[in-house]
């Protein structure tokens, strides 16, 4: 009993989802500290309730009018003295005997064993620390609720800026990387995925960061990670437009990322043109019909030239070449090297300028239907062009590394779906094919709610649905970002078993997205600082606030630590 | 054997009576010639005192009792007081309430000490008797009690270096710093000659010092108002003080001088309390803190009648 801090407060009701603390005179209790109480049940022998600190109250006992308040104060005429008080969430019950704590009973701060049981973290086969809770040591979530077993997929959500999302979901990674001793067999060649849709901030996650403290050092000793960079990156950009032949990356801090892009036999034969359709109004018309009909003549037709890497000819199979054959163009044939080149050689299918289009390829849909896929396909020339061009392949090669980050921050809105959209089908083919969860495959996407929204229909859409629903046993785990959850498909966000979120604009914490909060929670939300979140997940009933420490690594070009400098000693 | 009994009844009936009243039955002649000086308003002076008690008690009665004798029914009561005090330190700014402690009494009349059984929630009852059988006298007795109690808290915190405000007439007349403070106004103490002096005072004023009682029980007054008048009637935010002859006029007008400037500061409001201005913003207080400290009156009338019941 040496850490009592109070008694339970029995001018009113206690219950078993929350009971209040008269706090002793020369304790405090702050806000997510957890305390337990010892409840005599007859004939059932001791039951233990935990709980977490959701308020803390003070009051002058004795004041009945508010100008009391100067009385006792100021004058001190009146005789009144300030009583503490806390408002508890029960987290558990132990044993679990429904039983509301009796009043009078002596109130502790659950340390040691009595933490690990008010936050479950002794019922957790694998706990992995996600942040630090306001006594400086770890909170934990169930690593069988992210990776599959029991459940899978988290969803980060929270205002732009101050709520980092992002670093929140890269720390997780950090962890997730970093306790292989957690982690286990589920670590083995885990493969992470991250696209980077704003600035440059994650184009440096291999560099440590000169603002770095020991102090931050010493709170990820806590969480059991040595507070380095991430060791295994690579960075992909696509290439700079209308740079040429050489393919210089399209970033303006860091040179040193590859480049990628797509040839366009890699283009057909991964079935990539519907992601060029993923505009909202595309799902309205029948542009898809005639999307797909197209992609699988494609397919057909394509035929490989000799001498250009990567490049293709559309010719009828009718004339007898195989797959994997290649051809010498004849005079006049159109050779495929870039999307321009496909859309030109489409348009003599599709609308000839001298006679009909040719049905094989449109289908029967009304002409005006054709006109808009063609129009869409001449808009994407511009502005995803240059993704598509012929010569060595420039995959992403997701296996080089643990963490692949690729750069989409430069491309227009339709180009970012198109390279989301090819990876996450690329990503999720490869482990339909395989059947096997493991290697798991993590893909962290911010602004979830332009690739899956909740209103409308897209084949992206689809995908990520998909993934919610049956990624958790495919090993495809999907850690998903947005502002605003009440704009993201809720098929996407019910598959989520964490749920995090930073500072809350005030109108959408209210929004039932949000029920899983506590109303006390909620109000909270609203002023949480960067660097704290509020986490739920399935193996506790209340969520928990925690803080995440400074990233040991740069998120910008100026944070890089000096010594990292390739040119230094020169 | 003759068995104790909680009378139906509730407890609030009964005899009313206002044993302030009775004790204090003649009061002999008033003399104005105490301080010879002009019968005018006096300003008050705030002498600066830095530690100001004020003293009080409040009672409730729990239950009436009736003893089954063969000879008829001993009537008695059951009650309740809690005293205290509560110190203003005017240098640090702040009150407290000290010593509250609460009494219970069981009183029997005709000279039967009662012997109450163990009661529900650790509560216990102290048994006095009374001679005659007089159901006033029972609450004469109870009441005295508390009073004695009051005066005994009063001359300790007095000799502790207090300036003691001890909440209505004063019961013990000691030559120590202590004054009572008589809120309301039952009977006029000045002759009609000097009577109207008092719609003359003004806020923190008070007459000079009259002389009230006999013998022991003489004892200096004085009226003192706490707020402007503001259009009330002559006796609106009027209250009577009273110090023990004893201390001689001049420590008495000190006194006097001394409350008329002090008690203002802390004299209540009408929006808050309905016994403003009269009753002090720290003796309100106190009686709020004392009254709970008395506990829930159906809780103890239940235990009183449990334990009767069971004794039978």
């Amino acid at each position: 009993m040496t850490d009592a801090v109070g008694r339970v407060l029995g001018s009113e009701h206690t219950s078993t989802r929350e009971f209040r603390v008269a706090i002793g005179e020369d304790h405090y209790l702050q806000l997510d500290d957890l305390v337990v109480v010892e409840t005599q049940v007859p004939g059932r022998g001791q039951v233990n309730t935990y709980g977490v600190v959701t308020e803390v109250e003070a009051v002058y006992e004795g004041a009945s009018f508010e100008s009391d308040t100067f009385r006792i104060a100021e004058q001190g005429s009146m005789p009144g003295a300030a009583v503490r008080s806390a408002r508890v969430s029960v987290t558990r019950v132990d044993p679990e005997l429904w039983v509301a704590p009796n009043p009078g009973g002596l109130v502790e701060r659950a340390t040691g064993e009595a933490r690990d049981k008010a936050l479950y973290t002794d019922e957790m086969s694998r706990p992995l620390p996600v942040g630090l809770a306001r006594d400086g040591l770890p909170v934990f979530v169930d690593l069988d609720f992210f990776d599959g077993r029991k459940g899978g997929h988290m969803s980060v959500s929270g205002i732009s800026g101050v709520a980092t999302k992002t670093s929140f979901a890269l720390f997780f990674l950090r962890m997730l990387t970093g306790r292989s001793d957690i982690v286990g067999d589920a670590g083995k060649n885990l493969r992470v995925l991250v696209f980077n849709v704003k600035g440059e901030d994650l184009l440096w996650l291999d560099k440590p960061n000169k603002d770095f403290s020991e102090g931050d050092a010493e709170k990820w000793r806590v969480l059991g990670v040595d507070p380095s960079p991430f060791p295994s990156v690579s960075l992909w950009a696509p290439p700079r437009p209308r740079s040429g032949d050489v393919a210089v990356p399209d970033t303006a801090g860091r040179q040193d990322v590859a480049v990628f892009a797509w040839t366009p036999r890699e283009f057909i034969d991964e079935g990539l043109l519907p992601f060029v359709f993923t505009d909202a109004s595309d799902t309205r018309n029948q542009i898809l019909f005639v999307a797909e009909r197209v992609e699988a003549q494609l397919r057909r037709y394509a035929v490989d030239v000799a001498g250009v890497p990567g490049a293709v000819v559309l010719r009828d199979p009718a004339e007898g070449h195989g797959p994997g054959s290649l051809v010498t163009p004849n005079r006049g044939e159109r050779v495929i090297e870039t999307l321009s080149d496909l859309v030109d050689a489409l348009e003599e299918f599709l609308d000839p300028n001298d006679g009909e289009p040719d049905q094989r390829w449109t289908g029967r849909v009304q002409p005006g239907t054709v006109s808009a896929f063609m129009r869409r396909l001449v808009a994407a020339v511009i502005r995803l062009g240059h993704l598509i061009r012929a010569g060595e392949s420039r995959r992403i090669d997701r296996s080089a590394a643990q963490v692949t980050v690729v750069g989409i921050q430069s491309l227009h809105d339709l180009g970012q779906r198109f390279v989301v959209g090819a990876l996450l089908r690329e990503a999720f083919a490869e482990k339909e094919k395989s059947g096997q969860r493991f290697p798991l495959s993590v893909v962290v996407l911010d602004e979830l709610n332009k690739y899956a929204p909740r209103d409308g229909q897209s084949p992206i859409k689809d995908m990520l649905i998909d993934i919610a629903q049956r990624g958790r046993s495919l090993g495809v785990l999907l850690v998903g970002a947005q502002q605003t959850a009440s704009r993201v498909a809720p098929e996407v966000l019910e598959n989520a078993a964490i749920r995090v979120t930073g500072r809350l604009d005030a109108a959408e914490a209210e929004r039932p997205e949000y029920g899983w909060m506590l109303p006390s929670t909620r109000a909270r939300a609203r002023l949480l600082k960067p660097g704290t979140m509020v986490i739920s997940q399935p193996a506790i009933p209340v969520p928990l606030v925690v803080d995440f420490p400074f990233p040991p690594w740069a998120t910008r070009k100026e944070e890089v630590a000096e010594g990292d400098d390739p040119f230094e000693g020169l | 054997m003759t068995r104790l009994f909680v009378e139906g009844w509730a407890p609030e009936y009964g005899a009313s009576i206002e044993p302030d009243e009775n004790l204090r039955a003649a009061e002999g002649s008033v003399d104005v010639e105490v301080e010879q000086r002009p019968w005018e308003p006096i300003p008050g002076v705030d002498d600066g005192i830095p530690k100001v008690a004020f003293v009080d008690g409040v009672r409730r009665i729990d239950a009436r009792l009736v003893l089954d004798e063969p000879t008829g029914p001993i009537p008695g009561i059951c009650g309740s007081y809690a005293v205290g005090a509560v110190l203003w330190d005017r240098v640090e700014c702040r009150s407290e309430v000290i010593e509250a402690t609460t009494t219970r009494l069981a009183v029997l009349a005709g000279g039967h000490v009662p012997e109450l059984p163990v009661l529900d929630y650790g509560l216990t009852f102290d048994g006095i008797s009374v001679a005659d059988d007089d159901p006033a006298s029972l609450v004469r007795a109870f009441h005295d009690a508390m009073r004695r109690a009051e005066a005994h808290l009063a001359e300790e915190l007095a000799q502790g270096g207090y300036f003691v405000v001890a909440d209505g007439p004063l019961y013990e007349y000691t030559e120590t710093d202590k004054m009572g403070y008589v809120k309301s106004h039952r009977r006029a103490y000045l002759p009609p000659e000097q009577a109207p002096l008092l719609g003359e005072l003004g806020a923190s004023q008070r007459t000079p010092l009259f002389a009230i009682g006999e013998g022991r029980y003489r004892r200096f007054s004085w009226y003192l108002r706490l707020v402007d008048r503001a259009g009330g009637h002559s006796w609106s935010g009027i209250a009577r003080c009273e110090a023990s002859a004893g201390l001689g006029t001049e420590v008495a007008a000190r006194l006097a001088d001394r409350s008329a400037a002090v008690l203002p500061l802390v004299a209540s409001e009408g929006h808050i309390d309905p016994r403003a201005p009269q009753n002090l913003v720290p003796i309100a207080a106190l009686e709020k803190d004392l009254r709970h400290g008395l506990g829930d009156a159906g809780l103890v009338l239940r235990a009183l009648r449990k334990a009767m019941g069971a004794a039978a």
